[in-house]
């Protein structure tokens, strides 16, 4: 994949990511009326043994996992901190102490505004297709039976810092391969 | 005589989109900066008049360009083009004494309306 997509295409693709979160962070921003701090974009491709990896982080992650039907298919995972939570839940006016079923909310409404937001603004600028699921709780220890089915995959992650709380999220967005394939060409096409 | 204009982004793509929406009938001399510290050495070798400027560049980013360019007085024209659209950004920005904040995706017809309005077509 690396070797597939080249410098050029690697640069076009960054910028586009970059976009993508700078529109998802200001959803973010507008409702908790906070500053976010963006990330330069990182995108990699992955074995299984890494993308497995990811979720070792689990105690100090929450994850959440949206599939998207179209021209683009594939899978958004956002990660979202444990650390934060409290005071990310009270900028959106949850109620505290939250309980398991109110931090489930918080956490799929996070990802939602933050991978959902990324996630469009990248296929608008594609001009491709991409419809995506309500997001659902990951929990890489019960949920055994939820396999991911990624051999390789491009990885596009992207960080989200909140000033002044200690929350940060990191949204993946991984392609199948045939969609890797059509964006390689979108992507050609804008550099025409 | 042609107008000596920088475009200052970290990703080729960028620059070749903004080279892509000036006017064509703008009489320019176009030079490109891959980050802030290149953007800063253009203004003081007179290849800026005008400067279109990213605000998330590695090295020197585009704050601390406009920083420098308000703290020596100088008179370059400065339009920002950035992702980051936060309300924050665009307040800071502004502070700092940008022309016009334009957001990425940049649309060929808003960096013609900012020109016409800054007087520069």
């Amino acid at each position: 994949m690396r070797d597939k997509l080249g410098e050029e295409l690697r640069d076009v693709l960054q910028e586009l990511m970059n976009i993508s979160m700078g529109q998802a962070a200001n959803e973010l921003a507008k409702l908790i009326e906070t500053k976010i701090t963006l990330s330069i974009p990182h995108i990699v491709t992955i074995t299984p043994e890494e993308f497995a990896e990811i979720f070792d982080s689990a105690d100090r992650y929450w994850f959440s996992r949206q599939s998207f039907l179209g021209s683009l298919r594939g899978e958004v995972i956002a990660l979202l901190s444990k650390s934060g939570t409290d005071t990310m839940a009270s900028l959106m006016d949850y109620p505290l102490p939250l309980d398991d079923a109110t931090t489930e909310e918080l956490i799929l409404e996070l990802a939602n505004i933050l991978a959902g937001a990324c996630l469009k603004g990248f296929a608008e600028q594609l001009e491709l297709k991409a419809n995506l699921s309500m997001p659902t709780a990951y929990r890489p220890a019960q949920d055994k039976e939820r396999q991911f089915r990624w051999d390789s995959a491009l990885l596009m992650e992207v960080e989200f810092k909140v000033e002044q709380s200690m929350f940060g999220s990191k949204v993946l967005i991984c392609l199948e391969d045939q969609s890797v394939d059509s964006l390689i060409n979108r992507l050609n096409t804008l550099l025409e | 005589m042609s107008v000596p204009v920088t475009i200052a982004d970290d990703s080729a793509f960028s620059r070749k989109t903004v080279m892509r929406a000036l006017p064509k009938d703008w009489d320019v001399l176009v030079h490109e900066a891959t980050n802030g510290k290149e953007a800063i050495d253009a203004v003081k070798a007179g290849l800026a008049d005008v400067l279109f400027l990213d605000l998330t560049m590695p090295e020197v980013d585009g704050f601390q360009v406009l920083q420098y360019l308000n703290e020596n007085h100088n008179k370059t024209i400065v339009i920002v083009i950035s992702a980051d659209i936060q309300p924050e950004a665009v307040e800071l920005v502004n502070s700092l004494g940008a022309y016009r904040f334009l957001k990425k995706p940049l649309s060929p017809n808003e960096l013609h309306q900012a020109l016409f309005e800054v007087g520069l077509i």
